[in-house]
């Protein structure tokens, strides 16, 4: 019960009146950015981390705000799926099968309201996961050593692509980009690498203006090159007209697609889109014949809306417990805990409780706001969609350049942050994805270090790397993570495909 | 076509040599060498990017096409209004910056003219303002310095 103890604390920090209004405040903009297509949510959240720095917030106001975008994007992606038919985010893909469909029958505010409950209904399944499964695995966490460490940061960048992935050795050259833009900079023994004498490259390269410029500005230079800048056309709302029986039918579907996508979120390689694949085609194998999967089946609306919300919840428990985030979106979070100067990973539980536990607490109550911010509110949200790009993505742009500039009012940030936003389009265009990038950089120092003290320990016997059970484990499972997707991806990926147009968006969950 | 990745899987065999003869070029910390000294994992590094951009160019995938038409020229525009804009900041100020890269952005991707510098200009304004008073933040005035107040 000392897990009890410690999320009533939680809520102590939630409930301050200025932790619940930037909470309201994230999940408000938080469900704005997963409804923009072009918006994505790691691109969403990066945007505002150096905001919440010019803001001056606490550490746990910051991440209670940024915890809170995070859960509104995943309401916030069903919006564009169902009344566009574009996914706002790439988990919202499968709700697009069903809820356009219903939009079309002119069932638009049903679909909303139905898929705002089932996404309410799995994030807080997961929340609850979350709150029982973090502390026994961060407790667990705490019998790594450095060699366990450095595994389980291969573990995570091998697996990033997910076993739906094209092509994993991409993920490896992008991992290797990452890491080695880690290591330039002066190191802890004081030699500077790489750093060719440039002054602001001493520091090493700030990961938050490469991780603004790789999402923000490459997806700026996409839009253009997809004349997508006038929209598309919207389906009307209807007069919403739901009755209690429309909201217990799609109960048990919730549920099942709930447990399903917290499993996918905590598992390393799943991720959400995953989790709403799997909470849709199993709800379609359940039903049967009894459903009209496809054809606007409320079920088939819930499902993936229960699904993928639960999995991104679920995310974040390998990354607040063992510091390894396993998507876009909770990479961008755990450069707002570094940047906050917070380590992750076990010892966060009982160093930082208070904030840990708060942003639990925050979750929770975050699902409540968000519940009522989508369905009295969704017609707000529903206007700003009309908001077409050619608009709307020179003034996010805009504010990714004043939010960089306000880290520390140097142009050559600016720069920089360009830079990056060309390469991160030419990487696209490859096909090479940027989260293991972003990771790369993340994790970089902490891999380096981990490293050297599991040679520091051994007095430099490589061996050490594969010398406990545990380790082995990991390096296996690193294995299977860059072998299966040759085997079972291409299955997987033409079960996902189906119907659904996919959308520039860069590939975050 | 697979040019792509090959030529792409060509570039970063180069960095990952560069990267790697770089790493041996580091002169011995402070206090001896150790087992894992700074040019270590960078020399992993190296190794890892050689063998999976090798991987690259022996079995590539099929290629995105390039934007070389005019499309192409579109995104040069776009990012030499960033670089002017991030040049521009200081000296022009934040609002006359923004309000002409915002705008040429907003037009060169389909907006009218008129509505696209009318939502730079009214973006930079409520940006501007939002920052220095809500949030006490500086944003640099630039020619617009002789408003300000006090």
């Amino acid at each position: 019960m000392e897990t009890l103890g410690y999320l009533m604390d939680g809520f102590g920090v939630a409930l301050q009146p200025h932790n619940l209004m930037f909470a309201l405040l994230g999940a408000f903009l938080g469900t704005l950015i997963g409804a923009l297509p072009g918006l994505g949510p790691a691109n969403g959240v990066a945007i505002l981390i150096p905001l919440a720095f010019s803001l001056g917030l606490a550490p746990e106001t910051a991440l209670i705000m940024l915890t809170s975008v995070y859960a509104g994007a995943m309401y916030g992606g069903r919006i564009s799926s169902i009344l566009l038919n574009i996914p706002g985010d790439e988990p919202a893909m499968m709700t697009c099968l069903d809820g356009y469909p219903m939009a079309q029958k002119g069932k638009a505010s049903e679909a909303l309201a139905i898929s705002a409950v089932a996404s309410f209904i799995g994030s807080l399944i997961a929340t609850i996961g979350l709150i029982l499964l973090a502390p026994l695995l961060a407790n667990f966490a705490l019998t790594f050593g450095p060699a366990e460490y450095f595994a389980l940061f291969l573990l995570a960048f091998a697996t990033l692509g997910g076993i739906t992935g094209k092509n994993p050795m991409k993920t490896v050259v992008a991992a290797s980009i990452g890491l080695m833009i880690a290591t330039v900079g002066i190191d802890n023994t004081g030699v500077q690498r790489y750093t060719f004498g440039v002054l602001e490259l001493f520091e090493g390269v700030d990961f938050i203006i490469a991780i603004v410029g790789l999402f923000a500005i490459s997806e700026l230079l996409f839009f253009i090159e997809e004349r997508a800048g006038g929209g598309k056309e919207k389906m009307k709302v209807n007069k919403l007209s739901l009755s209690w029986k429309d909201i217990r039918d799609i109960l048990p579907t919730s549920f099942r697609g709930g447990v399903l996508g917290f499993v996918a979120g905590v598992l390393p390689g799943a991720g959400a889109s995953l989790g709403s694949f799997i909470s849709y085609t199993l709800e379609k194998r359940v039903l049967g014949k009894k459903g009209y999967f496809g054809q606007g089946d409320p079920r088939g609306v819930a499902a993936p809306e229960a699904g993928n919300n639960a999995a991104s919840s679920g995310a974040l428990v390998p990354m607040l417990t063992l510091g390894v985030p396993g998507s876009g979106t909770t990479a961008v979070l755990l450069a707002l805990l570094i940047s906050l100067n917070i380590t992750p990973g076990p010892l966060m539980f009982t160093q930082n409780a208070d904030i840990v536990w708060g942003v639990i607490a925050a979750l929770l109550i975050g699902n409540f706001l968000l519940l009522i911010l989508n369905i009295p509110l969704v017609g707000i949200f529903v206007k700003l969609l009309s908001v077409p790009p050619m608009y709307l993505l020179p003034i996010v742009t805009m504010i990714a350049f004043v939010g960089i500039y306000s880290i520390s009012n140097t142009i050559f940030d600016l720069y920089f942050m360009v830079a990056f936003g060309v390469g991160g389009y030419v990487l696209r265009k490859l096909e090479i994805p940027l989260v293991p990038v972003i990771l790369g950089l993340l994790l970089g120092p902490e891999m380096e270090k981990n490293l050297r003290h599991a040679m520091d320990i051994s007095d430099g016997d490589w061996m050490i790397l594969w010398d406990s059970g545990l380790a082995i484990g990991l390096w296996v499972f690193a294995g299977l993570g860059l072998i299966l997707p040759y085997i079972v991806g291409p299955l997987l990926r033409r079960g996902m495909k189906g119907a659904t147009p996919t959308s520039g968006s860069p590939e975050s969950d | 076509m697979t040019f792509n990745d090959r030529i792409f899987g060509v570039l970063m065999i180069v960095l990952a040599v560069a990267y790697g003869w770089a790493a041996t070029q580091f002169p011995e910390p402070f206090g001896g060498a150790e087992a894992v000294g700074p040019d270590t994992f960078p020399k992993l590094l190296a190794i890892v990017l050689a063998i999976s951009s090798l991987y690259l160019i022996v079995r590539p995938d099929p290629d995105n096409a390039w934007p070389w038409s005019r499309t192409g020229i579109e995104l040069i525009i776009a990012v030499v209004v960033l670089i002017f804009y991030a040049m521009l900041l200081q000296p022009l100020g934040f609002i006359i910056s923004t309000t002409l890269a915002v705008g040429t952005l907003c037009w060169r991707m389909g907006a009218r003219p008129l509505n696209a510098y009318m939502t730079g200009a009214v973006s930079a304004v409520v940006v501007y303002f939002l920052f220095s008073f809500a949030l006490d933040l500086a944003l640099p005035l630039g020619l617009l310095s002789f408003l300000e107040m006090n």
